[in-house]
């Protein structure tokens, strides 16, 4: 009783006190960038970002008392209980499938491109609860909401890499936030996790931007990957950003044509803009040295980027853009002067292989090329499950073949414990000027349990993409490695029922041999002889 | 060429041999057996699953109890004493079989604080807390028993009652079937239209349940169907069968799952532009005055035509908001199981009389013990029927707890209310723990003819030579004891 009034008194307070959320104080903003690749595929980027304002994340802290009551309008009230419930700062779930080529492709807008699902979240400690029981259970709540299977991203893929994963602005409370971080390389994404990515949308699929959001040409994209990213800006709230990104090549229908149009990438177009979004804007990347025309004409144009407001453009809206000259796959590539805008292209190249043919040894081989001409840092990550286990003894790292030990510094490392730990390796690697830095570690496969093997379990298991972070000069983007499989020893699941047969027969004869000789009676016979 | 002894050389006897001696032989079949048969309860015992004994009387003679609550009438001001006696008998012939145990008596000095009150008033009935004005007479005494029977133990509708809980979430929704087409409701206050409509209530329900708060806007909720165009360009309207359909749950998140409280779900439905107005038809196909209906134990429903005049998008105007959540106040009491005082009876309406609400919690608890005592005789009967269901020591105890708190509520049905409703609540929920205890599943699937699949080839090939010596071996010293026999006659 005495609480329920407390919490009328509270409810008034925050009313008199001009709190209440509930209207005008959260904005949602939808964006839409779209860009012409140098290997003449189109990257798109969809980014929703609904901030509540004035909102901080909850302390957990307060965890043990009754929270106040949720009320939201643009904010998705699905992830925002999830939120409060399990008193998360920080969050990013990635549900990427293909590989992204840096090589090709540059930076990606949205830097979480690694394969599979990736979640990290910072999670405030002092609650009752600990921080590991709110990450399994965030886990669990999240895998719910999007369909997908994060509940196995479960101890045996949890690390902690605080270096590579680092937070935005994080509230001063009394209790240090700690970071957990799992991946999943062998999930997929698919429509599935798409219906319940659209409906935390305001407008849904319905109208805006959201509505080119076509699982059926999304899902056959190049390379396509969705994000969430929960994050605390000081200045203004709670920010959720929503994010798609897709690359569709325009090549596969005409050999020499870039043309695009969001008829053709997406097959449909944006009939109506959505009533509630503060701004909406498709924006652009013009090429630089080479003819096109676009259409219709941009609300704005400017430092190389064409924007369109999509609440000002005539419906439906179907911006394209032509190419009069053909595109020539093989030049393109090499010549920048034909390449379209300035794009952040990575500086660095990364191959990352497993060698060995056998099943319980292996050599982990990582080659970092350095195009820059200057010396650069990087932090760099290496999380496995315990099915993969280092030699860390047999860590080297060289150029042109001659050892240069002093380029590795700084390594953190959390040894795996079998069925049970993930291992994680962290280091700061420096990378001379135009140089390739080779790294090398021996690797022991696990003998695992037959009940750890997966349904399909000659298939090989998926590892996570290494993380590697430009420290200080380059843009601190994370760069990820492409998925490794590998083979484990796999037994024949019919076995056990062969083991138990055979067993058995073998202690009958042994049993019925030993049994016999204690208890048979033995006589002398003499034979006749004649 | 046969190997042939010499005949001068003369082998030992094997029957000479230690472990040839009859004696010695029979010792080893002997200690076979021995290790065999004293290994039988230590294989039994684990193989066995743990089967606690559940106390089956106590869930069994529990049918017999039933809840009854003293309730105490105290009339004051009335001259007539002879009309309480009369009244008691009105009053126990409308709901003696109610488990309630009325009596009925004049104002005296052992007045109990708990007890209801009647005071003669001139023309007016009005009930406030426990206590009830009533123009009392003796031609108006059929009447007033009539209006204390319903008082004490109200008709409601237990279809539309949503099941008990003690923490229900409420979840508001305004949804905008389509605010791309304009003229939609784009906020709401919902803080303030809670803090006046809805506060009041949940406060002074707070003996029963406590509540969670959670709301939404949503700008795009589209039906699961086509509303039907009105003939005379009225609008368009819902039949009755759209009603039942109306939630479209595959399009529209209406609560999130972060707890397993029950939802009870309150949406103001704004239809798109182009199909207003939108009204709710009766049987008949006519538009019916009303704009709300009720889904029974999920949650109301208030559609709300925006003004024609509306140009644009806007704010939920304040007045229209107000008329939503008092509609959603009423729906509210109604799912709760909250009943109207009688007809004819004025009450202070902005809080709950005392009358109600211990109307209620009697309910709650008769509800939540008849639930409890089902849901025991149940456990009891399946882990009789299902011989390979495990009772572990925890679905022992809660059972065993969850009798405790019945048996508790019988004792203090005669002092509170509030405890009576909270051990009737603990019983149940202890009891539907024990029901859906995980553990209870744990062999179910693992039959006995797999368990004999795997030990038949290793106990097959071992027993039969050892039943067939320890079979010879009796044979034998049967036909020695005959012979010993027959030498001494």
């Amino acid at each position: 009783m005495l609480h329920w009034k407390c919490r009328l008194l509270w409810s008034l307070y925050f009313t008199l006190a001009g709190f209440s959320h509930s209207f005008s104080s959260e904005t949602f903003e939808e964006e839409l960038t779209v860009q012409t690749l140098r290997d003449g595929k189109v990257a798109t980027r969809f980014s929703f970002s609904t901030v509540l304002g004035g909102a901080t994340p909850r302390n957990p802290h307060n965890l043990s008392i009754e929270d106040d009551s949720q009320h939201y309008t643009l904010f998705p009230l699905t992830l925002g209980q999830i939120l409060r419930e399990y008193a998360v700062t920080e969050l990013h779930l990635t549900l990427n499938a293909g590989k992204w080529n840096y090589d090709r492709w540059g930076y990606p807008d949205e830097e979480g491109v690694g394969t599979g699902a990736e979640l990290w979240a910072w999670i405030g400690d002092g609650a009752v609860a600990t921080v590991d029981e709110r990450w399994r259970d965030l886990r669990n709540a999240l895998a719910g909401l999007f369909c997908a299977s994060l509940g196995s991203l479960d101890e045996l893929r949890t690390t902690a890499p605080a270096l590579t994963f680092t937070p935005g602005a994080l509230p001063d409370w009394p209790l240090p936030h700690a970071i957990r971080h799992a991946s999943l390389p062998s999930e997929h994404v698919c429509t599935e996790n798409l219906t319940p990515f659209l409906k935390l949308l305001p407008c849904k699929s319905l109208s805006g931007i959201a509505s080119l959001l076509n699982s059926h040409r999304l899902f056959d994209a190049d390379w396509h990957g969705m994000g969430l990213h929960v994050s605390w800006l000081p200045d203004d709230g709670v920010q959720v950003r929503l994010t798609f990104q897709a690359v569709t090549d325009p090549l596969r229908a005409s050999s020499n044509k870039r043309d695009w149009s969001f008829a053709s990438i997406f097959d449909r177009s944006i009939e109506r803009a959505c009533p509630v979004a503060a701004s909406s804007r498709i924006v652009v990347a013009l090429p630089v040295n080479a003819a096109y025309s676009i259409n219709p004409q941009p609300s704005s144009d400017e430092q190389g980027y064409a924007t369109f407001n999509v609440a000002e453009q005539a419906k439906p809206l179907d911006v394209s853009m032509q190419w009069p000259a053909n595109f020539e796959h093989s030049k393109s590539i090499r010549l920048a002067t034909y390449s379209v805008t300035p794009f952040a292209e990575s500086p660095l190249s990364i191959r990352r292989t497993l060698k060995g043919s056998t099943q319980d040894h292996g050599k982990l081989s990582v080659f970092i090329q350095n195009d820059a001409t200057t010396t650069t840092e990087v932090a760099y990550l290496e999380t496995m499950p315990w099915i993969v286990q280092f030699y860390l003894h047999t860590l080297t790292v060289s150029i042109d073949n001659i050892v240069r030990d002093d380029l590795l510094k700084n390594i953190s490392y959390t040894p795996p414990v079998p069925h049970s730990r993930a291992m994680m390796f962290q280091a700061v690697l420096v990378l001379p000027a135009r140089s390739t830095v080779h790294l090398t570690i021996d690797i022991t496969k696990a003998f695992l349990r037959y009940t750890e093997h997966p349904p399909d379990a000659q298939r090989g298991w998926d590892l996570p993409p290494a993380v590697l972070v430009p420290l200080g000069g380059l843009a601190r983007q994370r760069i990820y490695t492409p998925t490794l499989l590998v083979d484990l020893a796999t037994p024949d699941f019919s076995m056990p029922y062969n083991v138990i047969i055979f067993t058995c027969t073998l202690i009958a004869f042994i049993f019925g041999s030993v049994f016999n000789y204690l208890t048979r009676k033995f006589v002398v016979l003499y034979k006749e002889s004649n | 060429m046969p190997h042939v002894h010499p005949q001068h050389t003369t082998l030992r006897d094997p029957s000479k041999l230690f472990y040839q001696t009859e004696y010695n032989r029979r010792l080893i079949i002997a200690s076979y057996w021995v290790i065999l048969i004293a290994a039988i309860p230590i294989w039994w015992h684990t193989t066995s699953i743990q089967r606690l004994s559940l106390p089956t009387s106590r869930v069994h003679s529990q049918a017999g109890k039933q809840l009854r609550f003293p309730v105490e009438i105290t009339l004051e001001n009335i001259r007539d004493v002879s009309l309480s006696a009369a009244l008691q008998q009105l009053i126990h012939e409308r709901i003696g079989g109610s488990g309630l145990e009325v009596r009925v008596r004049n104002q005296d000095n052992a007045h109990s604080v708990e007890s209801y009150t009647v005071s003669a008033h001139n023309d007016i009935a009005f009930a406030s807390q426990r206590h009830l004005m009533y123009p009392v007479r003796s031609a108006t005494l059929p009447i007033l028993a009539d209006t204390l029977s319903t008082l004490l133990v109200p008709l409601t509708n237990s279809h539309h009652v949503a099941h008990y809980s003690p923490r229900y979430r409420l979840a508001f929704t305004l949804l905008n079937e389509d605010a791309a087409a304009g003229q939609a409701i784009t906020s709401w206050d919902i803080s303030g239209a809670i803090s006046h409509h809805l506060l009041p209530i949940l406060d002074s329900l707070s003996a029963l349940h406590n509540f969670t708060i959670e709301s939404q806007v949503q700008y795009h909720a589209p039906l699961a169907f086509s509303p039907i165009s009105l003939l005379d360009g009225a609008g368009f309207g819902l039949t009755p069968e759209d009603l039942t359909v109306f939630i479209n749950s595959a399009e529209w998140t209406l609560s999130s799952s972060v707890s397993n409280d029950p939802v009870l779900h309150f949406i103001a439905f704004i239809p798109s532009a182009s199909r207003r107005p939108l009204q709710i038809l009766n049987s008949q196909g006519r538009p019916s005055s009303s704009y709300t209906f009720l889904l029974p134990q999920w949650g109301g429903i208030v559609v709300y035509n925006p003004p024609p005049e509306l140009q644009e998008s806007t704010h939920f105007p304040p007045s229209a908001l107000n008329s939503v959540f008092s509609t959603f106040a009423t729906q509210l009491l109604t799912l709760l199981g909250v009943a109207d005082v009688p007809a004819g009876v004025k009450t202070d309406s902005s809080v709950l009389t005392g009358w109600q609400l211990d109307a209620l919690l009697r309910r709650r608890a008769l509800e939540n013990s008849a639930e409890a005592q089902e849901t025991l005789r149940s456990i009891v009967k399946i882990v009789d029927q299902i011989e390979n269901m495990p009772v572990g020591q925890d679905v022992r105890g809660d059972v065993q707890n969850s009798l405790t708190a019945l048996d508790q509520m019988y004792t203090s049905a005669s002092t509170s209310l509030n405890d009576t409703l909270h051990q009737s609540a603990d019983a149940l929920s202890l009891a539907s723990r024990a029901f859906f205890n995980p553990g209870m599943l744990a062999l179910l699937y693992f039959p006995a003819e797999h368990k004999y699949a795997v030990y038949m080839p290793l106990f097959a090939s071992a027993v039969i030579p050892l039943i067939a010596t320890a079979a010879r071996e009796i044979r034998a010293w049967r036909r020695q004891r005959r012979e010993v026999q027959g030498v001494q006659q």
